[in-house]
């Protein structure tokens, strides 16, 4: 089956180009110029990766991500326009899995689309079940447990966790997690890491502010506790 | 006649060069040249100086005055009894003149008649009379005084007539106590005007300090405005004189904020408006450039330029969002540690030349900067950019510690083997849109003219240097420094704090 892109982009040149290029990647891709639509469309027909322009008319982007991880754990891009103001962490905690920042190269986001698509089939390391006290995790099915209640993470925060979970009490520092989580190389954005740890520990520690599992070492990086 | 010039001439020519001087020296004089604060000190200094004077000469002429008219009167009253007890004693014996004159006591005394001269002792004798006096009294038989010289000092001098025996009676009383009474007024006097001289410069001190310190507070003001602190405002003042000075300052300063302002806005947006056409032409390309086989040769060669122009037009773009954000203060550096060589290894590999060799000397093995991994890596991307487009196309990249024990900053060093610097382009080079050297030197082949500006910019966000010059090894090119400071060891990293 054919991997479907949504496009959520006011600017109707940008969305007609973004899907030529698109197009040529061999993707299906789906356009809606605002939110409400956009919510519409993937309703209609679930894609499997979204792309979200912040700056949006009516519904923000952020709350176009907000309302799509309500039910989905679809993996989501926004696009912003600076890379240092707030924008980005505040699209990364509504739920966004990556970032660009405009005006991008085509070929940026195919690439970051791709890794994306690679990170919704984790791998399966080998793993049947880790065990992390009331953690549990199941890597082939990818399903999480917490106390025995099974808990949503998105793909992005799964792959994360499995990653952290390959060497338990072993340190990853951020370039190791960004290379492997996200694709990137040494010039990634921590900030990726540090907001889906936080995000992570929202939905997998009792007492978030407190971690037990995924404890930060410092000035080297994160760490799940055995 | 010709003999008589150089008589002439000479006074003339000193005449010229004492005028030259006397310009010479004024010239050196020049009052606006010392400056307000010191003009306002000798200004009230010379008054209340000039002042005291003033009032001290009215004070001593007045009391002398006074003290001399007493002592006269006091003279003239003691010798017209005198000489009326020494006119009755000479009626009774005519011939005892000089008895009579022995006899009255007080001071030195004269008689002269016409047939002799007698004095209280020898002390005094007919040439002690002054000429005029004696022509008023013996000649004129009118009563009379005067003061003269007498001995060391002065004295008041009353001459009256005896007619009688057609003598005169001269009487000399001296002023040696007004002298002592106005000597000691004199020091008095001059103490006080010491003093009064010197409150006239406490108080000129205090003055000038007040008077000048507005102006050194706008001047302060102005410098932070010059330094790009363009809120600076001078506080309101409800002095009638200086609130002139003051509303016209900040109306100066506001207008300039506001139209900074509105070119940094103007620049911004018309970055941000730049973008969405260039994200649809970025797209457009790369799907005509997937199509490049299709295409016949010469559309080939213009979807080239377009694609070459298009991704300048981008980085330019970026570049100019960037700067802006520079201009208007917003931008905010992501900083978090990075070792200093791997951090440079990698930037080198993620630029345009990524086989440049870094070498590390001098033990900057441990060295660990804070900074912004992204914009740092910008900075080490655009000087290998700039040496690849300007200087050779050959670059190598050094890390060394700065001079100073221990090493308080970490150096990038960038060398290239191009033409090198000509004088005074080592600063130009850093300016916005500066085109890398005299036309046809170097081409401008994609350099968006932003590089150096950005570079400079980042590395003084980070409290470091940068700074071009010639290489100095004798090999010729250009040497480009980036100073950073570097994190002292074992400071606390927060992995969270972001």
């Amino acid at each position: 089956m054919a991997v479907r892109i949504l496009t959520v982009e006011d600017d109707e040149r940008i969305r007609a180009a973004v899907r030529l290029a698109l197009e040529d990647e061999g993707w299906e891709v789906d356009e809606s110029p605002n939110g409400e639509e956009a919510l519409a469309a993937f309703r209609r027909a679930p894609a499997d990766v979204v792309l979200v322009d912040i700056m949006l008319p009516g519904m923000s982007g952020f709350d176009l991500c907000r309302n799509l991880r309500r039910f989905s754990d679809v993996p989501i891009v926004v696009v912003t326009a600076r890379s240092d103001t707030h924008d980005v962490v505040a699209g990364l905690e509504a739920g966004a899995d990556d970032y660009l920042t405009k005006p991008f190269a085509p070929k940026e986001l195919s690439a970051r689309i791709r890794a994306l698509l690679r990170r919704a089939r984790p791998s399966a390391g080998g793993h049947a079940l880790l065990v992390f006290g009331d953690l549990e995790i199941v890597p082939d099915e990818g399903r999480v447990t917490l106390a025995g209640r099974e808990i949503s993470l998105t793909k992005t925060e799964f792959r994360l966790l499995c990653e952290l979970a390959q060497d338990p009490g072993g340190v990853f520092s951020r370039e190791v997690l960004l290379d492997r989580v996200w694709g990137y190389g040494y010039f990634g954005d921590g900030r990726l890491v540090d907001v889906h740890v936080r995000r992570l520990r929202t939905k997998v520690e009792a007492d978030p502010a407190h971690p037990r599992h995924i404890v930060t070492v410092r000035g080297l990086g994160y760490r799940l506790q055995p | 006649m010709t003999s008589l010039e150089p008589v002439r001439s000479a006074p003339r020519h000193r005449l010229g060069a004492l005028r030259r001087a006397a310009l010479r020296a004024s010239a050196r004089f020049d009052p606006r040249r010392v400056g307000v604060r010191n003009r306002i000190l000798a200004t009230f200094l010379g008054g209340s100086f000039v002042l005291g004077l003033v009032a001290t000469l009215t004070t001593y002429g007045v009391t002398r005055t006074r003290l001399v008219e007493q002592q006269e009167q006091i003279a003239v009253e003691r010798a017209l009894l005198a000489a009326r007890r020494v006119g009755s004693d000479v009626a009774d014996s005519p011939s005892d003149l000089v008895g009579a004159v022995a006899r009255a006591g007080g001071p030195p005394r004269l008689l002269v008649a016409p047939w002799t001269t007698a004095s209280s002792g020898a002390i005094v004798g007919a040439d002690d009379v002054p000429a005029p006096l004696m022509e008023r009294v013996h000649v004129g038989r009118v009563a009379a005084h005067m003061v003269a010289p007498f001995e060391d000092g002065q004295a008041v001098i009353v001459g009256v007539p005896l007619p009688a025996a057609g003598a005169s009676y001269f009487e000399f009383s001296s002023l040696d106590g007004v002298d002592a009474s106005l000597d000691s007024l004199r020091t008095s006097l001059l103490f006080s005007l010491a003093i009064t001289t010197a409150v006239g410069a406490i108080l000129a001190m205090s003055a000038s300090r007040g008077a000048v310190r507005p102006l050194s507070n706008a001047a302060q003001a102005a410098r932070a405005i010059a330094d790009g602190r363009l809120d600076t405002r001078l506080e309101a003042t409800d002095d009638p004189d200086l609130r002139a000075l003051t509303s016209a300052f900040n109306d100066m300063a506001r207008s300039l904020q506001e139209r900074v302002d509105r070119d940094v806005r103007f620049a911004s947006n018309v970055s941000h408006e730049l973008r969405s056409p260039l994200m649809t032409l970025a797209a457009s390309v790369e799907v005509m450039q997937s199509r490049r086989h299709e295409l016949p040769e010469r559309s080939r060669a213009a979807l080239d330029l377009l694609a070459g122009d298009v991704d300048r037009f981008r980085r330019l773009v970026e570049d100019l969002l960037e700067i802006s954000r520079y201009d208007a203060g917003a931008v905010r550096l992501l900083r978090e540690p990075l070792a200093l060589t791997e951090f440079v290894r990698q930037a080198v590999a993620a630029s345009s030349l990524p086989a440049t060799p870094v070498v590390e000397s001098g033990g900057v093995a441990s060295m660990v900067i804070h900074g912004d991994r992204r914009r740092l890596a910008r900075v080490v991307a655009n000087l290998v950019d700039n040496a690849r487009v300007h200087g050779g196309g050959r670059p190598s990249v050094t890390v060394q510690p700065a001079d100073g024990e221990p090493p308080t900053h970490a150096q990038i060093v960038v060398t290239d083997e191009g033409d090198g610097l000509i004088d005074g382009e080592a600063e130009a080079i850093f300016e916005r849109f500066s085109r890398g050297g005299t036309a046809g030197r170097r081409a401008n082949q994609d350099g968006a003219g932003l590089g150096l500006a950005l570079a400079l910019e980042h590395v003084a966000l980070h409290g470091g240097r940068i700074w071009a010059s010639n290489r100095r090894d004798g090999v010729r090119g250009a040497r480009f420094v980036v100073e950073l400071p570097i994190e002292v060891r074992d400071a606390a990293y927060h992995g969270d704090d972001r």
